[in-house]
């Protein structure tokens, strides 16, 4: 009864927000797409090359940004002409891409597949393919709003990634890299979409939008608490320096990093922190006391949280790309740059973008009911996902371990990329089996699907960079 | 039966059968796994880095725990155990089911089967016959191969597809069971080791990974070894040509790379470095008589080694520096690169009435290639100098390596089964509706994807539809052709036919 009444309130609500034309995002859009573009071009032909990859690849990263924020536009709109040049842009940002990875293939003479940089290419040259995919053949139009951003997010971080052409060394010259690195990259790309497909499940199995604000707020947490650990006493935020000359960062000793600190950056950081804290127990109030109003306001100061987010990001990024600044190490002045810091860069990114989608949640929930396609169809299409990219999984592991029987003379050897792949895989197994023989459905396997996502996301970035092993040069 | 009620005492290890069970056997192994990665590992680690990492105190804790070294811990192998324990027992439970899926399909339903399956549906038909043979055909355009099975009362129709990917999730298990029984005895019997030989040596002894050393069946030696570099500079390829030696006879030959392996009597030999030993090889100097400046000569020296130059000189090569440096009374060198060699001669002269007469001389051949030692008979042109390099071989013992392939394989076929397979059945039988009219059961069920199978159910259901119907209309169009006035009668053709099934 209460939740018919819930519909009912939600249809009158949908009824009052007429879908609006989409004008003048698509006009804002283009203009900022053509600015770029022409920009770029000025700069393109002043140094005499036009077709190189970096050119075709930042060409790419203009159409993903232009194609994330009109899919976003799309569920603030719901106008179907967004939906449409959302698709084209995606659809030519691939082509880019495309034409950015094949143009690596001829120059290196091996598919780019050997180093983060490569493999961050072939990511995303996939996850633009299925997108394609799963909007033409499911007509599942709103994945782009989650597929999008990350996309766009890689290929900025491919920006800062030092992409020379580097030879292979010798332990990397084998067919089976090739085969394991492209399973790698389907499988994960296909666990990036049902990610997306398990978050919009939860939406459209009505979980409630405070939930969503808690989980949003947590992460945010996490990610400013893990960015508060580079906290000076000064008040700065402490970042690698960084040689421009060479593009690298700069050692003070073997496997330690030279730090800089930027002055009172690292108070700001603190704030954001604090803001992103405030929505949160404010939710907790609300639930304790079962206070509406706390939501109200625990919504809002989410709000200002995201403001000071996007603030955050811009000082960092201004403060960053200049000036130079002395080390708690050593004496003098050192440059650094956001290339130096690219966990923090995609801290704030992913940050910001989660908050945005968050609001985009609050503000127009029943357009994007409208529009996503039934709880069932998710459902079941998350579950037809995963269906895909775990025998995928399977197979890229025993590819890598062919491949390391080859070269190094044992199939196993417990290193961290290995073992992480490996829980990775018995995550999804655990989703499978118990999707299967105790036919769990609906929330607990979307919750699942979110997980074994979580943990893909830390066997690639996180321990590339943080427990670094056999792997340490991919 | 199920096994657990044949055997009382497995009641109380029920628990180890369930699904739950295993699901929480395998967060308990990636846990477990994660700390291995998060924990620093001793074979990994150098002891200072650990100490350095951790107190004491904690680190006498994570020891006793074995938490700084997981994967060849008692714990970490009991639960892998229990794991392989509770695939065994929850496969054994739930097989028979699956298996008489595969050894006696369900052909022909019965009453309470028509009853209770989900998907169904009744077509009113003409006759029996006219209906199973529209359903025949429809079956055959859906893919399906339709077989007439014979009942005491009536005859149906059944086709079936993917029967086999029932069984896909059993061989799954059993190749998981395989991979683990091939890793098992590889960590039992296998072992892996390294061996660095110089050119022209040889070894029957390898270093184990745990710092024993390990005598192989046979003898290896190396003959040459080499770095092929890009135009940069960096590494492209490393070979070496090993032979190997069953006591003084050359059984093998191989020339090998990285990525391609020495194999013999189940051992790899795989190339996993190559460098510099520090040490000179040989050393290519040209002699001048300083008596007869015409008279020259081009000899090699090795470390050590004396070499006559006529009847009363000889040369020795005393010492070596790759890369010298002197720092007040101290030499060495800086590195094992050759760049900055120093190299001492020693020449001896022999005279009839005295004592044998030695000189020595440094050679820098960075600085000048002359080298010419006081009293001696000689001077010394430097020529050439190869340095020693070695090739650093991985060698590793793997007799279940076979088994994990082929579990590899099977896990790839069982996969595939499970997932891209769906195991499908439909079934037609005439039978008299709650009303006494005759209809056509209609009845599917599918193993997985239900929804997207009830798509196409519906559409056989229209096939069958479309079929009895245009069958009707070619009856309808000849009759009226025929006889006009018999047209009235087609209704009672179904009646009549009802009646005889109820009869």
């Amino acid at each position: 009864m209460a939740r018919a009444m819930a519909q009912s309130r939600i249809e009158s609500r949908a009824e009052q927000l007429h879908p609006g034309t989409g004008r003048w995002l698509l006009v804002l859009v283009g203009v900022g797409v053509a600015f770029l573009l022409f920009t770029a071009f000025l700069a393109a032909v002043k140094s005499g090359v036009l077709f190189t990859e970096e050119n075709l690849l930042y060409a790419a990263l203009i159409f993903y940004g232009g194609a994330a924020v009109l899919y976003i536009g799309f569920g603030v709109t719901g106008a179907e002409r967004d939906g449409r040049f959302a698709t084209a842009a995606t659809a030519i940002a691939f082509l880019l891409t495309t034409l950015a990875a094949g143009h690596r293939w001829y120059t290196a003479g091996h598919p780019p597949f050997s180093s983060i940089y490569e493999m961050l290419l072939s990511f995303v040259w996939t996850l633009a393919a299925l997108t394609l995919i799963v909007e033409w053949r499911y007509r599942v139009r709103m994945i782009g709003t989650i597929t999008l951003p990350l996309a766009t997010l890689s290929v900025l971080l491919m920006q800062l990634m030092p992409a020379a052409v580097r030879p292979l060394v010798p332990a990397l010259q084998s067919t089976w890299l090739h085969i394991h690195v492209s399973l790698a990259m389907l499988a994960y790309a296909a666990c990036a979409l049902s990610f997306g497909l398990a978050m919009m499940f939860l939406i459209q199995d009505r979980v409630r939008t405070e939930t969503f604000l808690a989980a949003t707020s947590g992460l945010l947490t996490a990610i400013y608490a893990g960015i508060a650990t580079r906290f000076d006493p000064s008040g700065g935020l402490r970042v690698v320096a960084w040689d421009p000359a060479n593009r690298q960062e700069i050692f003070f000793a073997e496997k330690t990093p030279l730090l800089v600190v930027i002055p009172s950056v690292g108070w700001l950081m603190f704030l954001v922190l604090a803001a992103a804290l405030v929505p949160l127990g404010l939710y907790a109030w609300a639930i304790w006391n079962r206070e509406e109003k706390a939501l109200t306001w625990a919504n809002r100061s989410f709000f200002v949280s995201t403001l000071l987010q996007a603030a955050a990001l811009g000082i960092f990024v201004l403060r960053a790309g200049e000036g130079a600044y002395t080390s708690p190490q050593t004496e003098g002045l050192f440059a650094t740059n956001l290339a130096a810091s690219p966990f923090l860069l995609t801290g704030l990114v992913s940050g910001l973008f989660a908050s945005l989608l968050y609001l985009l949640l609050l503000w127009r929930r029943p357009n994007l009911e409208r529009m996503l396609p039934s709880a069932e169809t998710l459902d079941r299409l998350t579950y037809k996902t995963i269906s895909i990219a775990f025998p995928l999984l399977t197979l890229m592991i025993a590819a890598g371990a062919y491949w390391a029987n080859r070269t190094w003379g044992s199939y196993w050897s417990w290193d961290p990329k290995e073992t992480w792949a490996l829980i990775t895989w018995m995550v999804y197994a655990g989703y499978l089996h118990m999707r299967i023989t105790r036919g769990w459905r609906g929330r607990r396997a979307a919750y699942f699907a979110i997980l074994g996502f979580a943990i893909v996301l830390f066997t690639f970035f996180g321990v590339t960079y943080l427990l670094p092993g056999l792997h340490a040069y991919a | 039966m199920p096994l657990r009620l044949w055997f009382p005492w497995i009641r109380s290890t029920r628990w180890l059968f369930s699904v739950r069970t295993g699901i929480v056997l395998l967060i308990l192994v990636g846990i477990a796994s994660a700390a291995g990665t998060l924990v620093l590992q001793r074979p990994q680690t150098e002891p200072e880095k650990l100490s350095a990492a951790y107190s004491a105190e904690t680190l006498r804790w994570l020891d006793r725990l074995a938490l700084t070294d997981v994967f060849h811990s008692w714990w970490f192998a009991a639960l892998l155990l229990l794991l392989s324990v509770n695939l065994v027992l929850t496969s054994i439970e739930r097989f028979p089911v699956a298996w008489s899926y595969v050894r006696r399909p369900y052909r022909r339903p019965e009453r309470h089967f028509l009853s209770s399956l989900p998907l169904q549906r009744e077509i009113p038909i003409p006759s029996a016959d006219a209906g199973l043979h529209a359903a025949e055909n429809a079956f055959r355009q859906m893919g399906f191969r339709p077989r007439r099975v014979e009942g005491k009362e009536s005859v149906s129709l059944f086709a079936e597809r993917n029967r086999f990917s029932r069984l896909a999730a059993y061989v799954v298990h059993a190749s998981l069971l395989l991979i683990f029984g091939g890793a098992l005895v590889d960590a039992i019997w296998g072992y892996r080791g390294y061996l660095a030989l110089t050119e022209n040596e040889q070894a029957s002894q390898i270093e184990l990974r745990e710092g024993a050393r390990k005598s192989l069946p046979f003898t290896i030696r190396c003959d040459a070894a080499g770095q092929e570099n890009y135009p940069d500079g960096t590494p492209r390829r490393w070979w070496s040509r090993l032979a190997v030696l069953e006591g003084n006879r050359e059984v093998l030959r191989k020339e090998i790379a990285v990525n391609d392996p020495l194999v013999y009597g189940g051992l790899r030999f795989f190339q996993s470095g190559y460098g510099s030993t520090g040490e000179v090889a040989a050393v290519e100097l040209r002699t001048t008589l300083k008596s007869n400046p015409t008279q020259t000569k081009n000899i090699v020296l090795r470390l050590g080694e004396t070499l006559p130059l006529d009847n009363s000189h000889s040369v020795t090569l005393a010492a070596f520096y790759p890369d010298f440096y002197i720092n007040g009374t101290q030499v060495g060198t800086r590195s094992n690169q050759p760049n900055n060699p120093a190299i001492q001669l020693q020449v001896q002269t022999a005279s009839a009435s005295g004592p044998l007469a030695t000189s020595k001389a440094w050679l820098f051949p960075n600085y000048s290639a002359l080298a010419d030692p006081d009293g001696s008979a000689y001077t010394f042109e430097f020529r050439d100098l190869r340095m020693g390099y070695f090739t650093g071989l991985q060698v590793s013992y793997e007799p279940g390596q076979w088994a994990v392939w082929a579990g590899i394989i099977l896990m790839g076929i069982g996969l595939a089964a499970a997932f891209y397979f769906v195991h499908v059945r439909v079934w037609a039988v005439p039978v008299a509706d709650g009303r006494g009219r005759l209809v056509l059961w209609v009845g599917a069920s599918a193993s997985k994807n239900r929804s997207e199978f009830e798509d196409r159910f519906a559409r056989l259901v229209t096939e069958i539809e479309r079929k009895l119907s245009r069958k009707a209309e070619a009856r309808m169009a000849w009759f009226r052709e025929v006889s006009p006035a018999k047209t009235r009668t087609e209704g009672m053709v179904g009646a009549e036919a009802g009646e005889k099934v109820r009869a």
